[in-house]
């Protein structure tokens, strides 16, 4: 695995804002000093290096005047005398040696007669290492400088002086110049971190502190920022927070709007249902009246009496059935308990008046004949609206499948209709993970965001498996609870 | 007219004119010491040159003791001092030895300094320190130092030592240089840049108590028989003159003059005597010496 370049790792969110930035400041720091301190150490090494040639070319213009007549004479002493005096002189260029020759290169006097005796040839390995030009050549290696110049007279070369000069003085400048850039560069660096980490830190505090309230507002209601605290930061901040006050506002009001809407859609469900129940009761109404008027009229004759109590009895059992089905279902009562196939049964019948009026078949399939642990109302009101759903969608006289199953731990219940597919909106809607903190609009999608809501406290999944114009499959899948934890009161 | 006047034409002997020349000349001379002529006192390099403080108090010491203005004149060479005061632009001079006996005709003694109380200084070979040379054998193929060619204690000791020899400097040394000064040659040899040097022992001394950094680097091989010391000479002819007289008087006053001392202070002299040619006798044979053998 090759590691991300560094400018991608600082680019990379996982790194906190606050750190990254004294980073990018230390990098920044570091390019800069690195570049300053080059720009200082060639302008001292070219500065360095012109006043040595000034030095030097001052020091062999005297030296040369001084010595024509004694290089001429081949005087020993007083060749020696100048390059002895000179040395103090010219202290500055501090000076190791300086050797005179004659133009044969043969040694008049050198200020160090040990090395360089006077009428020995000078070594050529010695005159090797000179440029033989009025040039200062510059040996970082070895701290030395060489100063070479030609003596003429008369148009005629008389002698040479050679010297060597000692620089290690200004290499040690120069190092000591690099030590307290980087020194200096080192400690700024270092200040300017620590100043960016620390503003950095006060600067994003109000960002966590939004930040803070953003939690929150996920796991609770949306909270306010008090506005003693918004009038403490700056004006953009001010300005962002007041924006996030009146977010938090509308949201608040538009989930107190969803409730009453989910209250209004609940209401309009009872009347339905009670509209549905009543008409459930009606239907045998009629035939049990006709069944008492025949008692009453021929209730002598026993085949008329026993056919009368047969559907007496078969109108009541289906009131029976219907009434035990609403109590079931609607008990105000209910503790949370594990899912039975009854329950999903007792879903067929409940959803039978509305199926009817559409001539709608339902097509149910349960594939667990024990309890399933799994809470059952919550569960069994998220499909039961996903079946109004598909009731809704679906054209007259078609199909309406529910299918139920336990499969890996999970209580899967899958929903098909055959209507026309869902809208990209709707789809996204029940696909998309925390979609249960709103309705999908004001008047619409009550029911899918009932389903929403339940998914986010069962921690189940709703997802879309088809949908086309040959009709929707919407999946539900819940986790089956383990034995050790009980449901959530 | 009567009687012959006899006309006296004043026509003066040889010796009368003579006489009366020098009486002019002595009443111009009296009237140039009455308008204060500038004695002129000649200094060579035997003495500790380039001491402002020494050269200060002694035109001051000489200037006050002779009440006259006194200019000191200083040369590089002795022959340069040498051949001005011989050509009579000099009072006086501080020369050495060896010119003196160079033209011992033409020169008179004035007065010979005494250092340690005596009339007498010797001359040095010197050598690096640590160098193992004992004799003048030694120093065979040297590149030498002297002091200057008219020197006594800086060449002619030395060429006499050789020329007893039968031999000559150039042709023992491989090379010799003359620095023109005693200094130099102790430096020549500090440095290296000379393996000997003939130095005055008088000289080589004082610097060893003024810079014994510096002679701390040479060693002494050799000391030479006591000679007389570098003395103040005029011209013989100018021997009895006030001029000569009185710087003669200062120079041997001076042990008792506080300024006096302070200068025989500085010199680390004890002061200034008359004394005897003769002092310079073995000089003069030295300089017979290796006259004979040049020719």
């Amino acid at each position: 695995m090759t590691a991300k370049p560094l400018w991608r790792q600082l680019s990379s969110p996982a790194w906190p804002v606050s750190v990254r930035v004294p980073i990018v400041v230390a990098l920044l720091m570091v390019a800069i000093s690195i570049a300053v301190s080059n720009r200082v150490l060639s302008r001292l090494e070219v500065t360095q290096e012109r006043n040595l040639n000034q030095l030097a070319s001052a020091y062999l213009d005297g030296l040369s005047a001084s010595l024509i007549p004694s290089v001429v004479r081949e005087d020993v002493w007083e060749v020696f005398d100048i390059l002895d005096r000179s040395r103090e002189r010219y202290r500055g260029l501090n000076v190791k040696w300086a050797a005179v020759t004659n133009s044969e290169n043969r040694t008049i006097a050198a200020s160090a007669p040990d090395i360089f005796p006077p009428l020995d040839a000078l070594p050529a390995k010695t005159v090797a290492e000179f440029s033989l030009t009025d040039e200062v050549v510059t040996d970082e290696r070895r701290n030395q400088a060489r100063m070479f110049r030609s003596l003429v007279y008369q148009g005629r070369e008389i002698g040479r002086v050679y010297a060597v000069a000692d620089i290690s003085a200004l290499m040690q400048e120069r190092s000591e110049v690099l030590r307290e850039l980087i020194l200096t560069n080192v400690l700024l660096t270092v200040l300017l971190v620590a100043f960016g980490y620390f503003f950095m830190r006060r600067m994003l505090r109000p960002v966590g502190l939004l930040s803070a309230y953003l939690i929150r507002s996920r796991e609770d209601t949306m909270t306010p920022i008090p506005d003693m605290v918004i009038q403490s930061q700056s004006r953009e901040f001010r300005d962002l927070f007041a924006r996030y006050n009146a977010m938090t506002e509308a949201v608040n009001e538009r989930e107190v709007l969803a409730a009453g809407l989910a209250e209004e859609e609940k209401l309009a469900s009872v009347g339905r249902l009670a509209s549905g129940m009543a008409h459930e009761i009606n239907n045998p109404l009629g035939g049990m009246f006709n069944a008492i008027d025949s008692l009453k009229k021929y209730g002598a004759r026993e085949e008329v009496r026993l056919t009368s109590i047969r559907l007496l009895e078969h109108g009541l059992a289906g009131i029976r059935d219907l009434v035990r089905s609403t109590l079931t279902t609607y008990r105000a009562d209910q503790r949370p308990r594990d899912l039975t196939p009854t329950d999903l049964d007792d879903l067929r019948i409940l959803l039978k008046s509305e199926a009817r009026q559409r001539r709608q078949r339902l097509d149910w399939r349960i594939d667990f004949d024990v309890p399933v642990h799994v809470p059952a109302i919550p569960v069994r009101d998220a499909i039961f609206n996903l079946l109004l759903n598909a009731c809704h969608s679906s054209p007259q006289s078609s199909s309406i499948s529910m299918m139920a199953c336990t499969r890996g731990g999970e209580f899967i219940a899958e929903v098909s209709d055959e209507g026309s597919g869902l809208p990209s909106h709707i789809k996204e809607y029940i696909e998309r993970k925390g979609a249960g903190s709103a309705p999908l609009d004001r008047r619409s999608g009550l029911g899918l965001w009932i389903v929403k809501r339940h998914c986010d406290e069962l921690k189940a999944r709703l997802e879309v498996v088809t949908s086309g114009n040959e009709g929707t499959v919407i999946r539900f899948t819940v986790p089956i609870v383990s034995d050790e934890f009980e449901y959530a009161a | 007219m009567t009687g012959n006047k006899k006309v006296t034409v004043f026509r003066p002997d040889r010796r009368t004119f003579i006489r009366l020349t020098s009486s002019v000349i002595g009443l111009v001379s009296a009237e140039a010491r009455a308008s204060g002529q500038v004695l002129k006192f000649g200094l060579t390099p035997v003495f500790l040159n380039n001491d402002i403080e020494l050269l200060g108090k002694l035109k001051d010491y000489l200037s006050r003791q002779t009440g006259r203005e006194v200019q000191l004149v200083q040369r590089r060479t002795y022959e340069e001092i040498t051949s001005l005061l011989l050509s009579g632009q000099l009072t006086s001079a501080w020369i050495c030895g060896y010119p003196l006996v160079q033209y011992a005709e033409q020169l008179s003694l004035v007065a010979v300094p005494l250092w340690h109380g005596e009339p007498l200084y010797s001359s040095y070979l010197i050598v690096p320190k640590g160098r193992a040379a004992a004799d003048i054998a030694d120093l065979n193929g040297d590149l030498h130092a002297f002091s200057d060619p008219n020197s006594n204690s800086g060449y002619l000791v030395t060429a006499a030592l050789l020329a007893e020899r039968r031999l000559r400097p150039e042709q023992f040394f491989r090379q010799t240089i003359f620095t023109y000064s005693h200094r130099n040659v102790v430096r020549a040899v500090a440095s290296g840049l000379a393996q000997s040097g003939s130095v005055d022992g008088y000289v080589w001394e004082v610097m060893a108590s003024i810079e014994p950094e510096l002679t701390a680097k040479t060693a002494v091989m050799r000391k030479s028989e006591l000679l007389g010391f570098p003395p103040v000479a005029c011209l013989a002819s100018h021997a009895e003159s006030e001029g000569v007289l009185l710087i003669r008087q200062a120079l041997l006053a001076m042990r008792g003059d506080p300024g006096g001392q302070e200068v025989l202070k500085l010199l680390r002299l004890d002061g200034f005597a008359e004394e005897p040619l003769q002092l310079f006798s073995p000089i003069a044979e030295k300089m017979r010496l290796i006259r004979g053998l040049t020719q």
